[in-house]
């Protein structure tokens, strides 16, 4: 799995390229963990993320939940409208503020920080 | 800190996987640090084997034996490490006797599902046409179930301050003029949480929403041609699993996430859940039915055999979940408490409860085992346990259910005395008495108070309100069952017609009879339940046994809600009523004395003339009112409610009972009155004139508050 990191005026934006499932969200989890740092500003631009799994769906709450601990700001974007839906009924769209563009998504985050 | 017994000590024959002697408890599958515990108890299997599929492959990707140090007791229990758990679905192997006459059913090439599967796959897509050919068609899968509940709680409301709604998760929503994105799914529920708190209900009782088959005994209606179906539910494949064809996320194995987020809404908007369970029996059926897991897991713990080797069927639906028996009984305990504590739902309603209390050859038991540890579990502790206190075999248990001060009744007599006064039978005046109170005849002499009663008119046995108020006879045929299937004690009247109608003069009293049935309902001690849609007056068209029908006969019309709106803002201002006054809630039966001084006894009873009820065979005629300063056994202060029910044809005076100084009786509903004169919101009741009668219509409920 291949996750870029960009820093866009002091949000770093993650642009993950792969299925999020059981199979790779370990790995995710990894390498995500270690960045979330004291009052970071994070996107996660789930763009080229064509299948987001329920193991996939966890580690995205798992980092939300860890970038709050960090009193940190979290978006996501790029989330198709299949993804989107499965999260509204499976309850984990409540966690996250979603927009469609990452230039959207980092401005949100910056205001925020 | 790292734990030193999670490193493997053994492979699979085919070097595959990495093994360890597992954990017995919990049952299951388990993920555990670096695999999944896989456990299962069989008494008499002479061995056990894991199989595992990748996700919706046919054949089995791998299948490892439990190495004979693996069995501790009678509990095969192995870690599988490096599993990819999202994935797979696993099932059992178990060999050991086919010996029918001694209770066991073993055979080695059916592929056997965990009782214990917290999620279900197999039937992902309601209806999508199974493959018979499948070797396993109800596969075990793991479950994740570290959902966030955040600060979510079951909401632990008195169970008299419930008003429960009767609902089926797919026939709730399913019709096309339900507006929801996703029709007859647990997501479509959470859409019209809205509207469930605008008609003012605060329990949302759902049926079997336990995985089952609805291709269970499917077949092609000889009257409609359409396909009949296993709709209702009543009958598990899997006692631990939602019903995956009832999510939308179904699909992709999410439903459990989907379940519980809808928990957490309802809960957040002050509505409980109750699940409907049926632990009476199992989808397997008799001797000639599938092996789906416990026939071939253990056919002799989880089923009343007859000396035979048999199977007994008090649930009608072909064998007996073996309920008393300590493995069974443990597992129905596991069950609950699992739904209890990881769905955070509110309270259970028991199908068929009955069937609890018979012991292993059947007979009905003093003091079940199985109903007392419910009734005293810790973790149940404050959930809501409701009995159908009856049974296919024969017990009838309304009022004598055992039940050690927490079990609550399904009151079948209220549903049957109710509708017989409203029709206008004779001799219905001191058993409705007895009704109103929350059936102290029933309830009293073991003190279990009025709110062991859940008083009700309609269920999803048996007709709609509206269909009760327009049918004299059930109408079953599209059941395809020659009009033989159904209740034929259904205490119903066509009000002149029967059937649909364009007669105004029909359709008036209809909605007038339907308004009375509510309002009684509303005001009777006890908690009343409701069933989905009678509050826009669904109709099944006469059908009172719609199990089978997965289409506009158990669909609930939305479209009529428009069309009936008078009906449900009648519904939505008596639910206010009811939950703006205590003393129509209360939790012990009435003394039928003044025990807090305020000149009226807790209760009294009112006909033609005040203070003097007609008890006469002939009466038709019945009013009572409750004192203010009782409520809640007098710890509340509210309102005194004075209610005047005329059943009989003609219209009659009723004379009041007179108030203390300085309050005046006020109207609150006048079912003979045309909407939206017909109820008052709660604060805006409009006072009388005349203090001294009020004339009732004919088959009419007149409700006043005094202030």
């Amino acid at each position: 799995m291949e996750i870029k990191t960009i820093d866009q005026d002091g949000v770093m934006v993650l642009q993950l390229t792969c299925n999020l499932d059981g199979n790779t969200a370990p790995e995710a989890q990894e390498k995500i963990m270690p960045m979330l740092v004291a009052k970071c500003g994070l996107v996660m631009d789930l763009g080229k993320c064509n299948y987001i799994s329920s193991a996939g769906l966890r580690v995205l709450l798992m980092v939300a939940k860890q970038v709050a601990a960090q009193s940190g700001k979290l978006a996501l974007c790029g989330v198709s409208e299949e993804i989107k839906d499965i999260m509204d009924m499976t309850g984990f769209s409540n966690f996250f503020e979603t927009f469609d563009t990452v230039p959207a998504a980092v401005e949100a985050v910056r205001k925020e920080a | 800190m790292l734990r030193i017994d999670l490193h493997p000590t053994h492979t699979s024959k085919d070097g595959k996987y990495r093994l360890r002697v597992g954990k017995p408890l919990p049952f299951g599958a388990t993920i555990v640090p670096g695999g999944v515990n896989f456990s299962v108890y069989s008494r008499a299997a002479t061995s056990c084997e894991l199989v595992l599929f990748n996700k919706h492959e046919d054949k089995p990707c791998c299948s490892i034996a439990f190495p004979d140090e693996f069995r501790i007791g009678n509990v095969f229990t192995m870690v599988v490490f490096d599993l990819d758990y999202e994935n797979i679905e696993y099932g059992f192997y178990m060999d050991g006797p086919f010996e029918p006459r001694e209770g066991h059913r073993f055979d080695h090439t059916k592929i056997l599902m965990d009782p214990y599967a917290k999620v279900i796959g197999g039937r992902d897509l309601w209806g999508k046409t199974p493959d018979w050919s499948d070797i396993y068609q109800h596969r075990a899968r793991i479950c994740f179930d570290d959902f966030d509940w955040e600060s979510d709680h079951p909401l632990e409301t008195p169970v008299e301050d419930l008003i429960i709604y009767e609902a089926h998760v797919r026939g709730f929503t399913k019709h096309p003029s339900s507006g929801v994105k996703h029709p007859g799914t647990f997501a479509a529920i959470r859409e019209k949480i809205p509207y469930l708190k605008e008609l003012g209900v605060n329990c949302i009782e759902l049926m079997p929403i336990h995985e089952f088959d609805e291709f269970e005994n499917s077949r092609t209606s000889p009257v409609t041609g359409k396909l009949l179906m296993n709709y209702w539910g009543y009958s598990n494949v899997g006692f631990f699993a939602p019903k995956g064809g009832f999510a939308a996320t179904g699909k992709f194995g999410m439903q459990v996430d989907e379940v519980k987020t809808l928990v957490k809404e309802l809960h957040k908007n002050g509505i409980e859940v109750i699940l409907d369970v049926v632990f009476n029996h199992t989808a397997e059926g008799n001797e000639r039915g599938p092996y789906i897991s416990y026939r071939g897991i253990d056919n002799k713990t989880y089923y009343i055999l007859t000396p035979d080797g048999y199977y007994f069927n008090f649930s009608g639906c072909g064998n007996t979940l073996n309920c008393n028996n300590p493995i069974v009984r443990n597992m129905i305990l596991d069950c609950l408490r699992y739904w209890a504590a990881d769905y955070h739902v509110d309270g259970f309603r028991f199908d068929l409860a009955s069937i609890l209390g018979r012991d292993q050859n059947g007979a009905p038991m003093h003091s079940p085992p199985l109903l007392e540890s419910l009734a005293f579990d810790p973790i149940l502790g404050k959930c809501k346990l409701i009995a159908e206190a009856w049974d296919a075999g024969g017990l009838y248990q309304v009022g004598s259910f055992p039940a050690w001060g927490r079990w609550v009744e399904w009151n079948g007599k209220y549903r049957d005395d109710l509708r017989k006064f409203l029709k206008g039978e004779p001799g219905m005046v001191g058993a409705m008495a007895q009704r109103l109170q929350g059936s102290p005849d029933l309830y009293q002499w073991e003190g279990r108070g009025a709110c062991a009663s859940v008083n009700f008119i309609t269920a999803h046995d048996g007709f709609t309100l509206k269909d009760m108020v327009s049918y004299n006879e059930k109408h079953n045929e599209a059941n395809g069952e020659g009009n033989g299937d159904g209740s034929n004690d259904n205490y119903s009247w066509n009000c002149g017609w029967e059937g649909d109608t364009q007669d105004p003069q029909v359709n008036r009293l209809r909605m007038k009879q339907m308004k009375n049935a509510v309002a009684m309902l509303l005001v009777s001690q006890g908690t009343p339940m409701i069933l989905a849609g009678d509050e826009m007056a669904n109709t099944q068209w006469g059908n009172n046994n719609a199990y089978c029908q997965d289409n506009e006969i158990s669909w609930i019309d939305w479209s009529l809600l428009n069309k009936n709106r008078e009906l449900f803002e009648f519904f939505k201002k008596i639910i206010a009523f009811r939950m703006a006054h205590p003393v129509l809630r209360s939790r012990t039966h009435f003394l039928n004395r003044d025990y807090v001084g305020s000149g009226y006894a807790d209760i009294t009873w009112h006909g033609a003339r005040a203070w003097n009820a007609d008890w006469s065979l002939n009466s038709r005629l019945l009013a009572f009112m409750l004192c203010g300063k009782h409520a809640k056994c007098g710890k509340v202060v509210d309102n005194s409610v004075y209610v005047a029910m005329n059943m009989h044809w003609d219209m009659h005076g009723f004379e009041l009972p007179r108030l203390p100084k300085n309050l005046f009786w006020h109207v609150v509903a006048n079912t003979d009155a045309a909407s939206p004169q017909d109820i008052w919101p709660v604060g805006r009741e409009i006072k009388l004139e005349n203090q001294f009668e009020f004339l009732v219509g004919p088959r009419s409920v007149v409700i006043l508050l005094a202030k």
